[in-house]
């Protein structure tokens, strides 16, 4: 008995040095037909199980059992070692990892539309909300009510894309030259408090180069309450600074002119556009607080409320921040450059 | 407008300041420095940026004025050696020699004329030259020079005759007649309207009033007598006359910009006494003035309590009161009131009127950089908005299934809008000469999606799937009977290749569906109906309305085989427009969740051949009408058409699925019911199952 539990000591012992020897697949393979193939060693030894005898069978066995556990779990073990279960168990041809990605074919949002929708998250935390109004309005609600009177030069046909002739119509149709008319449209509409931004598309007989478009788009915000004062803009205006182009933002008011708002100013930022250029001041647009002429235009007292508004482009700020060096790319729709945004 | 540093020093005491000094000062104020150049003599050119309502700051005296402010300087005028209305000495009356018949004080509030005898008309002096040419001016004989530089350095345009060249030596204020001739400054002859001023003699227009003077009547070197006139005008009349007649001037510029009358005999006075110390002469005695009384400048009470309402920043009175005086107010705090009584400087009667005005001139002065930010921003906190979130879901939804977003003008030519305007509404353009070619208005987005394709095209854009492009944009139209019943919509337009038309049709139909559910949930029904009611640009056996729950909300269409050719597309384009404010409405979704069906349900396809001309539509009521029982599901799987089939047959194969909620459904419970279908469909449509 003695003979036959050493014969399968040094069948273990002999299994486990060869495995380790075992050094690809193929190796693999012929050791396992070697030890636990069906004519293997291992199949040898149970098959001489049958010579034990009876009251030695019960040891023998056992040790056979833990013989073959061994061997098979080395086998397990050795295999992942080595990868992969051989070349036998391959799904199909050869992979190539190296091959590029199929994309799937999705397109994108325009980077004007994506602009738009960062700013209002922005300002949108500070509690604004969106308003819309018409592209094609009227005199009235683009100069009029805006303290805008006839005769202004702003209104000048020239200048301006009209539908009716203004020398001939009364409240002539226009395309609006500014989103500040949306101000006009919620005002008419709603009571204060109010706190809106208008983003949308304006319309200017401008002649076009790299920076200039006969349409572009703009972004108005309004905010009217009781005791708004100009240290509510320059906040609100600082806020989205540090919130939009990061913690270093500062902001600047410079005295300014516009005829619906008094104290009015031009408000410059130092950002960095992009996070590998220097920050640098930009002239980025008007501001100021609501002139009473307008809340008197709208029907609100101007004893009781008082409000701010600011507007700016959002071309400008998407051209710095995507390197866009002409705005026409913006408007040709080229799918090779909208992909690349 | 273009400054020489010396000539502002020679208006401040102490006149020292050096350019960094004076664009630092004018930058706070609100006047930006544009440009710089060094001159000759240690001067610099500076040019400042002025906005529309200082036309008092389109002068040195101005610009010294805000600089003054800012640097705690003085103001220093010009002096002038004689009473300013009544002249230097006690000649001959002015009133004797001339006289003004202002027939239009309503566009004229001030004209003033004086007369200098004997003048010596030759070269200026080299003060004079080296002034005018430090702002870019040529320097032309001391009369004409002297009205120049006042000009520039007071913001007053003056106007100089020979006197002997005027009929009866007189003036009138009045319109021009109807096409009346004037010779210009420039020798340009120009036929004049009846809604322009002129200044006129006995006979005929000597000036075009604000803008430039006659040829004839001007100073030359063999003039002696001279009628200087100073005035202003209304800036509206003035520009339109300007305007019109494309003449640009620097006395144009300032008159359209409002030039007080409180500052117009003062400027004469100065233009006379330069006139009198370059070329002699003798002043007559007195000055006509033509016009309505001068009006006292504005008086205006500022609320201490409302100052600090509106900036936010906590002032005294009293430093209320010193920066309003620092730009020359005059003030009187009154304590009781709690205000400052602001009485207007002459140069500021136009602008400074309301008390927000001055308010206005405190921050300013103060300095906007004074306003402090807070760290902090009181919110109350609000719903987020859900067009927002549905305009971005929809957007990004599009993206996803390959639709790039375009953004394109929304105008187009005359043949474009045509195209696409629904037969009983009228296309709307802007006036033709701001936007040759192309004045319409879009009344939809697809002829500029259609010309962003074939941008795509010509760049040679490939993408497997075909070009997709969507774009949120307006739509204008107006109804047809007053032309004023204007109907602006905010489309949703989106395009996609269909090189095979029944599946591009397909395709943008899922793209609907799934656009429509995500808006609206699971539970919208989109319908697709024929349209009759046919544009151009639809393709006439292909156009559809598409309605949700019963309402209408846009179109989808092949794009007409013509339409194709203007756009030289090369293949077949399917094109749809969603009303972007109804489908937004819809969301959020409304749904709620429903169990899963907890046993296996039976799905039995079905192919049947039936006439061409018979719609998938009615196959599917066909079945559906007939109610099989628990049949949960019908889907369309193909349509074949082929040599089996047989000549204007087509076999359709559809999908019924069939499930027990309470069981596992077994396959002779559907047996029956499928016996039932394919006998319905052969008695309604003639259908025969096929082999």
């Amino acid at each position: 008995m003695a003979e036959l539990l050493d014969d399968l000591n040094s069948l273990e012992r002999d299994g486990l040095d060869a495995l380790a020897d075992a050094s690809d697949a193929e190796g693999l393979e012929s050791w396992r037909i070697a030890y636990l193939g069906a004519k293997g060693r291992l199949k040898q030894a149970m098959g001489s199980l049958g010579a034990v005898p009876r009251e030695q069978k019960p040891a023998v066995g056992k040790r056979l059992n833990e013989v073959k556990q061994s061997l098979e779990a080395a086998f397990e073990g050795r295999k992942s070692e080595l990868g992969g279960s051989g070349p036998a168990k391959r799904l199909g041809p050869a992979i190539d990892l190296t091959e590029p990605g199929l994309a799937p074919p999705v397109g994108r949002r325009h980077v004007i539309t994506r602009v738009r929708d960062e700013l209002y998250d922005v300002f949108g935390r500070m509690g604004f909300e969106v308003a819309t109004g018409p592209e094609l309005e009227d005199d009235e609600h683009n100069f009029l009510k805006l303290n805008i009177p006839e005769e202004h030069p702003a209104r000048d046909p020239i200048d301006n894309f009209y539908v009716d002739d203004p020398a001939t119509t009364e409240r002539p149709r226009m395309l609006r030259s500014q989103t500040s008319t949306v101000q006009i449209r919620v005002m008419e509409t709603r009571r204060p408090p109010l706190k809106v931004i208008a983003p949308g598309r304006v319309y200017r007989p401008d002649t076009v180069d790299a920076t200039h478009s006969f349409m572009f788009h703009q972004i108005e915000g309004l905010f009217v309450d009781r005791n708004v004062t100009m240290v509510d803009l320059k906040t609100t205006l600082f806020q989205f600074a540090r919130a939009y182009f990061g913690e270093e933002a500062e902001i600047r008011l410079v005295p300014s002119y516009f005829p619906f708002t008094e104290p009015s100013a031009e408000f410059y930022m130092k950002i960095r556009l992009r996070p590998d250029q220097p920050a640098r001041w930009i002239e980025l647009g008007g501001c100021g607080m609501v002139d009473p002429a307008v809340f008197e235009a709208v029907g609100y007292d101007p004893e009781e409320w008082t409000g701010f508004a600011f507007g700016f482009g959002i071309e400008r700020i998407a051209m710095g921040k995507y390197s866009i060096p002409d705005i026409r790319m913006l408007f040709e729709n080229d799918v090779r450059f909208l992909s690349q945004l | 407008m273009l400054i020489s540093l010396k000539w502002l020093n020679r208006l401040l005491e102490p006149g020292d300041l050096s350019a960094d000094d004076v664009e630092r000062a004018l930058t706070h104020a609100g006047f930006p420095v544009e440009g710089r150049e060094e001159l000759s003599g240690a001067d610099v050119r500076l040019d400042v940026e002025i906005t529309s309502n200082r036309g008092d700051c389109i002068s040195h005296i101005g610009l010294a004025r805000e600089v003054a402010a800012a640097t705690g300087r003085r103001l220093k005028l010009p002096e002038i050696p004689f009473d300013i209305t009544l002249g230097p000495g006690a000649g001959d009356a002015a009133e004797d020699a001339t006289s003004v018949d202002n027939q239009t004080p309503e566009v004229c509030p001030r004209f003033t004329a004086r007369v200098i005898r004997n003048v010596k008309v030759g070269p200026s002096p080299k003060w004079l030259v080296e002034a005018l040419e430090a702002v870019g001016q040529r320097s032309i004989n001391n009369v004409v020079d002297a009205s120049n530089y006042v000009l520039f350095e007071l913001g007053n345009p003056t106007h100089t005759f020979d006197m002997k060249t005027l009929a009866e030596q007189r003036l009138i204020v009045r319109y021009a007649k109807k096409d009346e001739p004037l010779v210009t400054l420039e020798g340009k002859k120009h036929a004049l309207r009846t809604d322009e001023l002129v200044v006129a003699d006995a006979e005929r227009a000597v000036s075009l009033a604000g803008v430039i003077g006659g040829l004839d009547s001007a100073v030359t070197e063999k003039t002696t007598d001279i009628l200087l006139e100073a005035a202003t005008w209304d800036p509206a009349t003035i520009r339109r006359a300007a305007r019109r007649l494309r003449i640009i001037t620097d006395a144009g510029h300032r008159f359209e910009r409002v030039v007080s009358p409180r500052t117009v005999d003062f400027a004469a006075a100065r233009v006379a006494a330069i006139i009198l110390e370059t070329g002699g002469g003798e002043m007559l005695a007195g000055a006509i003035a033509a016009g309505p009384e001068l009006t006292p400048p504005p008086v205006v009470s500022m609320r201490a309590a409302r100052c600090t309402g509106l900036l936010g920043i906590e002032l005294s009175i009293d430093e209320m009161a010193n920066h309003l005086e620092a730009l020359g107010v005059a003030c009187e705090v009154d304590a009781a009131t709690e205000s400052v009584r602001c009485e207007t400087p002459d140069h500021r009667t136009n602008d400074l009127r309301r008390e927000v005005d001055l308010i206005e001139e405190v921050a300013r002065v103060h300095g906007y950089e004074k306003i402090p930010v807070r760290e902090k921003i009181e919110v109350a906190v609000a719903p987020p908005q859900e067009s927002e979130r549905a305009q971005r879901e929809i957007g990004s939804l599009l993206a996803g299934l390959g639709f790039y977003e375009t953004v394109t003008f929304s105008f187009v030519t005359a043949e474009q809008a045509a195209s696409c305007a629904p037969p009983g509404m009228r296309t709307i353009k802007v006036d033709e000469e701001r936007r040759k070619g192309a004045p319409y208005l879009r009344p939809s987005v697809w002829p500029s999606l259609l010309e962003c394709r074939r941008v795509n095209q010509d760049a040679g854009v490939r993408i497997e799937e075909g070009v997709r492009l969507f774009e949120f944009g307006a739509g204008f139209l107006e109804k047809d009977a007053k032309g004023r019943d204007t109907v602006e919509t905010r489309w949703l337009a989106m395009i996609m290749d269909a090189p095979d038309r029944q599946e591009g049709l397909r395709r943008m139909r899922g793209v609907i569906e799934t656009l429509v559910r995500t808006a609206g949930g699971a539970a919208r029904n989109v319908e697709v109906t024929p349209r009759a009611e046919r544009r151009p640009i639809d393709d006439p056996d292909a156009s559809a309305d598409i309605a949700v729950d019963g309402r209408r909300i846009g179109v989808m269409s092949l794009v007409a085989p013509a339409a194709m050719k203007v756009y030289e597309l090369d293949a077949p384009v399917v094109a749809a427009e969603l009303d972007a404010d109804a489908l937004l409405a819809m969301y959020p979704p409304k749904s709620s969740a429903a169990p899963l069906p907890a046993f296996p349900g039976i799905e039995r396809d079905l192919s049947i051949i039936v006439d061409e001309q018979t719609p998938w539509a009615k196959v599917a009521n066909t079945v559906e009408q007939e109610r099989p029982e628990k049949m949960t599901g019908l889907t369309f799987v193909g349509v074949y058409r082929g040599k089996q089939v047989g000549a204007g047959k087509k076999s359709v194969t559809l999908r019924l699925r069939f499930l027990d909620p309470e069981r596992t459904l077994r396959h002779e419970e559907v047996d029956p019911q499928m016996q039932r279908v394919v006998k319905a469909l052969g008695e309604k449509l003639g259908a025969e199952l096929r082999a």
